[in-house]
């Protein structure tokens, strides 16, 4: 359980942001670079100290300017992922998971159990002798995550962990992460400029903007009501619910609105489908070929987007109702206006689900 | 386009070639000239010698004390000065490298009248029985006084190369500030902290003037090899010579070891530096 209150000025920048995050939940604080989505995880693992508030874990005050507490990082029942992993390029991956149980001074043959399970836990087993240098980023980011888990904490903090790695891995390891998650069980807050991110990982959302939260709530909460054209816009992507259906050759979702062919998954029972508006290409034709999901809409509304309107986002009445994201060049050509009516299509693979 | 004229090309070239030319001369030529000296057989016969074999163990011995002292006082000092922002640091930095520019025979007045026997220090020394003019202790001071800078030098650059995210990565994994700098900061500035122990170390065994100005000149106590190179010049030029070949080839090696060996490419802190992808 986390309970924070923080308030922080440096120049030209306030962070001021309250909120409280359940015992083995998830937060997801989604914001722009600059919104303070890492001062305020700084904050919270005790590498910088806020000018105000209190912050609890599990009950326990680590934080609190009124009764003069302020708890180093080091003392704190924390774990930090970052985006750059920070592997220590002196030691193996192994020896990279093992520091913060030799550390914290845990006896020698429970470490090397440990640091086994955790790294069997995040996948990276197999390069457990290997040194940072010679890993991939995907294998950084999993070493990094085992280094983190196997301390056991109380709160994990996780700084944009999914952004340095490449889109083909990023998927997977998106995955992977939020089995293990589930597994360990334990108080996540994510910070992530990544919708999918968001959405796929937190089991509530916390917009940040600014330097303030400006709505809280379940992925479905913030979808049905976003308070802010902000939050619309940075949540403009196509979340789906319906149930997981297997036929003979495929796995689809089937919405209220008809199936959405996914790639095969191991998830039962409802769930929920993201599409990103940037994997649905749009045909004045119907194409011959590959693309699992072809769906027949009409264009109902064509925003350009900011700053400089070359990527234009697509609004498409449709069974089920989908956004599209494609270039300016593309609306020309094919002269999308609200009223046209076309094709949109998009890869099974292209489909993430999760319950 | 417009290209200059080639002969302002073919000017630069032989201007460059000139000056690293005269360089050449002025640095190789001396060394040169001791190498050519003797032939080999001569020079083994004089290293032979029970005054060359004295001075050459009583460089060794003193250097390596030196050097280890070096390191165990001078650590704490980079550590400070590459860690934690404090008035005065300047003064401190200014003061630490004073001895690089001090000619070492001010430096051996210096100690002499701190540690000699009416010094200031050198009286309570003195009441306690310890008297360090003209001792062989005396000798290891003044090469620690000339050699630390070297280390410090190095070892702050080193140090304050270290990534801050490195340090927070290892505070958010329940290290305490001792065990950050024993487990993280350490070994990655450990190319610079070897680099720098092994200039103070070549700069040691070279050391002269404040170890004759503080300790003296005496055979088999305070006589290192650049003492007895001094020494044999007065009566055997081919000895002094001998002694001399000796010091270039062992500090070239040092030298050569210092920037050849594999690690030394990172010198600097380069493995300190974070993997970008």
């Amino acid at each position: 359980m986390l309970a924070a209150n923080v308030t922080k000025r440096r120049d030209g920048f306030a962070l001021d942001a309250a909120f409280e995050v359940g015992r083995g939940e998830a937060l997801a604080v989604i914001g722009e670079s600059g919104a303070g989505k890492t001062t305020l995880l700084r904050l919270l693992a005790g590498l910088d100290m806020p000018d105000a508030g209190a912050i609890e874990i599990d009950g326990q005050p680590v934080y609190d300017l009124s009764r003069g507490i302020a708890e180093p990082a080091w003392r704190r029942p924390i774990a930090l992922v970052t985006q750059d992993c920070l592997l220590f390029p002196h030691l193996t991956a192994f020896d990279n998971v093992a520091f913060g149980l030799r550390a914290a001074g845990i006896p020698k043959a429970a470490i090397d159990t440990r640091v086994r399970g955790a790294l069997e836990r995040t996948g990276a087993a197999a390069f457990a002798k290997r040194w940072p240098g010679t890993l991939s980023g995907g294998q950084r980011q999993r070493v990094a995550l085992a280094r983190a888990l196997v301390l056991e904490p109380a709160l994990l903090l996780l700084d944009e962990p999914l952004s340095a790695v490449d889109a083909g891995t990023r998927a997977t390891l998106r995955g992977d992460l939020r089995r293990v998650l589930a597994m360990q069980h334990c108080t996540t807050v994510h910070v992530t400029h990544d919708p999918i991110d968001a959405i796929t990982l937190g089991d509530r959302i916390a917009v940040l903007e600014a330097g303030r939260i400006t709505q809280v709530g379940t992925r479905d909460e913030l979808f049905r009501r976003p308070r802010s054209g902000y939050v619309a816009t940075l949540l403009g992507i196509n979340l789906l619910r319906g149930t997981i259906v297997r036929d003979r050759h495929r796995d689809v979702v089937r919405t209220a609105d008809g199936d959405i062919a996914v790639s095969a998954v191991d998830v039962e029972g409802q769930v929920y489908a993201v599409v990103n508006p940037h994997d649905i290409t749009l045909y004045r034709d119907a194409p011959e070929g590959s693309a699992q999901n072809l769906i027949r809409a009409t264009v109902t509304e064509v925003t350009p987007q900011p700053p400089r309107g070359e990527r234009v986002r697509v609004a498409l009445s449709s069974r089920p109702p989908l956004v599209a994201e494609v270039t300016a060049n593309a609306v020309a050509q094919m002269g999308i206006t609200p009223g046209v009516e076309l094709y949109a299509a998009f890869k099974a693979t292209a489909v993430e689900v999760f319950a | 386009m417009h290209r200059p004229p080639a002969w302002r090309d073919v000017l630069l070239r032989v201007a460059v070639a000139v000056a690293i030319a005269v360089l050449l001369v002025v640095l190789v030529l001396p060394l040169i000239a001791l190498v050519a000296r003797l032939s080999p057989l001569a020079l083994l016969r004089h290293l032979g010698d029970h005054d060359v074999v004295a001075a050459l163990r009583l460089s060794i011995a003193t250097t390596a004390i030196a050097t280890v002292a070096v390191i165990v006082l001078g650590l704490p000092t980079a550590w400070l000065l590459s860690s934690v922002e404090f008035r005065g640091k300047a003064v401190l930095r200014a003061l630490i490298e004073l001895p690089l520019v001090l000619p070492p025979t001010v430096a051996g007045l210096g100690l002499l009248l701190a540690f000699g026997r009416a010094g200031l220090a050198g009286k309570v020394l003195h009441a306690a029985g310890i008297a360090l003019p003209f001792t062989t202790l005396a000798v290891i001071v003044a090469q620690i006084f000339v050699a630390t800078p070297f280390f410090v030098s190095a070892a702050t650059a080193g140090l304050a190369a270290v990534d801050q995210g490195y340090l927070d990565a290892a505070a958010a994994l329940r290290a305490t500030p001792a065990y950050r700098f024993a487990h993280v900061m350490l070994p990655l500035a450990l190319p610079s902290i070897v680099a720098g122990a092994i200039m103070s170390w070549a700069r040691a065994l070279g050391e002269f003037g404040a170890t004759i100005t503080f300790a003296g000149n005496l055979a088999g106590r305070t006589e290192t090899m650049p003492l007895a190179v001094y020494t044999a010049m007065q009566t055997d030029l081919d000895a002094a010579v001998a002694l001399a070949v000796l010091l270039v080839v062992f500090a070239f090696a040092l030298l050569l070891g210092l920037r050849a060996a594999p690690w030394a490419v990172s010198i600097g802190g380069g493995r300190a530096r974070r993997q970008r992808h």
